[in-house]
């Protein structure tokens, strides 16, 4: 059987993690792995909550050693847990809080409890093992699984460090403000640092000062993993932060400008990472220099008569890319812009087709409609919606929505309406939404 | 202790006009909660919230300082905060 290692290059007294200015080595990371794949359930499926990084990776390795697949659920609204908790009865939750999804048994994540041993060698995982499970938000409304291979995972994170040109005796520490549960942060934050030995800060900042501090708590060389949203506001704050020798940005486009001045106020250099859920990473390009994006070593490019796709040994087959791209050869390609139905809001794909489903199932909405109005300014850009529910209030409609669909989709704001200007095939044009959402501001003006 | 103060309605007003609420700054009650059940921000609001904040009273909010949760939690703790801490 073909496998990979769980770790890149093993140095029992290497730092893995930083928590609090305290460090915590590869040896103990083996050691408090071992403890805990003793204790897991006999499961198939296990959903890993754990906010704090380091136990979030203890339990995936943990899962990993026992044969186990970590499912990554696409929010943490309620609704979001409970669906794939009923997806997957058969699952156990694993957490450092008091989280409880459904009926189904939650097991903590041990803080240090091994000692490290000179003896613990290094697990070996099939490569066709299913790692992780991520999700989609499908048009049906259901989310739609992606199974990932452990040997997915590791191709990706090598080929990602070789175009970053990580050396292991760089000994780099990462810190990300991006959730360890998403791909991007599983991929740039966790799967990335334990290939190439290197070490990553155990929080998630948020703030800029948040950022700083961070930052500040470990060694250098430091890479950020971020996204524009998070880039933006440390340039808006114009923080001191800390030398960082790169700053990798992504799930959502970046522009050149806010590039330029991140790299010339934090004197670094900022790479963005393209990838999609079900592909994984698969390019990167220095923003302020190119417009096109390279992809990474392994993966090719295809011009197909309904579209673009790639292919990778670690594929199973082909995969169309969801956004308009145009090839330039087999390695690079240009991205134009969004498939109308994918709306991206604070780096967090949705489908806007799933989230009219949502909206409509909900009690007492006879018809409604998710909007993503023209980007204006530098904010982020939120959806609105219009909504046919005579006799219910927004607030009861928003409260419904909020059990159902991550929050950052959440209408700002839900416009209540006498119905929809559908056309004579029932279809809703953007010109007709627009038209309505000017006529609404002309009625707030007039104070009507 | 319902009075709102005149941060208070200062704040209210930047609450809203930074995140393109549908709301009427005198209608936030100081003591409501501003995340979650409440007003139903999130952490990108939090996130381009602190950046006005820090805009406009040069206080740098930061979540590992313990009062955050609590600073965050209404209206009226956002401004006690930002009067504590306030540069500007």
């Amino acid at each position: 059987m073909n496998t990979a290692a769980l770790l890149g290059p093993y140095h029992a007294d290497r730092v893995l993690a930083w928590e609090n200015g305290s460090p915590i080595t590869y040896g103990r990371f083996l050691s408090d792995v071992g403890a805990l794949a003793d204790l897991l359930p006999e499961k198939p499926t296990v959903i890993n909550l754990a906010d704090d990084r380091y136990r979030f990776l203890v339990g995936f390795a943990a899962a990993l050693v026992r044969g186990q697949t970590t499912l990554l659920p696409p929010s943490r609204a309620p609704g979001a847990l409970a669906q794939i908790a009923r997806d997957y009865g058969t699952s156990y939750c694993l957490v450092d809080g008091t989280e409880q999804v459904g009926q189904l048994p939650s097991y903590q994540i041990p803080k240090g409890t091994g000692s490290p041993t000179d003896t613990a060698k290094v697990p070996q995982i099939p490569i066709d093992h299913p790692a992780v499970v991520a999700f989609t938000s499908g048009s049906t409304g259901h989310p739609h699984p992606h199974s990932k291979t452990w040997g997915s995972l590791v191709a990706v994170a090598r080929s990602t460090g070789t175009r970053l040109g990580l050396k292991t005796s760089d000994h780099m520490t990462v810190v990300a403000t991006v959730p360890h549960q998403h791909m991007y942060g599983l991929e740039a934050s966790i799967m990335l640092p334990i290939q190439h030995g290197m070490a990553f800060h155990v929080g998630r900042p948020l703030f800029p000062e948040d950022v700083r501090l961070a930052l500040a708590g470990v060694p250098s060389p430091r890479m950020l993993v971020t996204t524009p949203l998070h880039i933006r506001a440390c340039v808006t704050a114009r923080s001191r932060l800390p030398h960082v020798e790169c700053i990798l940005s992504a799930t959502a486009p970046l522009s050149r400008s806010l590039a330029k001045q991140a790299e010339t106020l934090f004197q670094t250099t900022v790479y963005e990472v393209y990838g999609f859920t079900e592909a994984g990473s698969l390019a990167t390009r220095r923003t302020v220099a190119e417009n096109a994006w390279h992809v990474l070593d392994g993966i090719t490019l295809h011009q197909e008569s309904a579209g673009c796709s790639l292919q990778a040994l670690y594929l199973r087959e082909p995969i169309p890319f969801p956004d308009l791209v145009s090839l330039q050869g087999p390695h690079r390609f240009v991205l134009h812009g969004r498939g109308t139905d994918l709306v991206n809001i604070g780096g967090h794909r949705g489908s806007l087709s799933d989230l009219n489903q949502k909206l409509n199932e909900i009690e007492g909405v006879q018809d409604g409609v998710f909007f993503l109005p023209d980007e204006t300014g530098t904010s982020v850009t939120r959806l609105i919606a219009f909504v046919v529910a005579p006799g219910k209030a927004a607030e009861h409609i928003l409260s419904a929505l909020r059990t159902v669909i991550d929050p950052l989709f959440l209408p700002r704001p839900l416009h209540l309406v006498p119905h929809l200007p559908r056309n004579e095939t029932g279809k809703l044009t953007r010109e007709a939404l627009l038209g309505l959402l000017q006529e609404l501001h002309k009625e707030e003006r007039h104070g009507t | 202790m319902s009075d709102v103060s005149s941060l208070e309605a200062e704040v209210a007003k930047l609450i809203v006009r930074t995140l393109t609420l549908k709301v009427d700054p005198a209608q936030i009650q100081p003591e409501e909660p501003l995340f979650g059940d409440g007003l139903g921000l999130d952490s990108i609001d939090a996130l381009e919230l602190s950046l006005a904040i820090s805009q406009f009273y040069g206080h740098q909010i930061r979540s590992d300082d313990p009062d955050t949760v609590a600073t965050f939690a209404s209206l009226r703790s956002l401004c006690q905060s930002i009067e504590k801490h306030r540069t500007k």
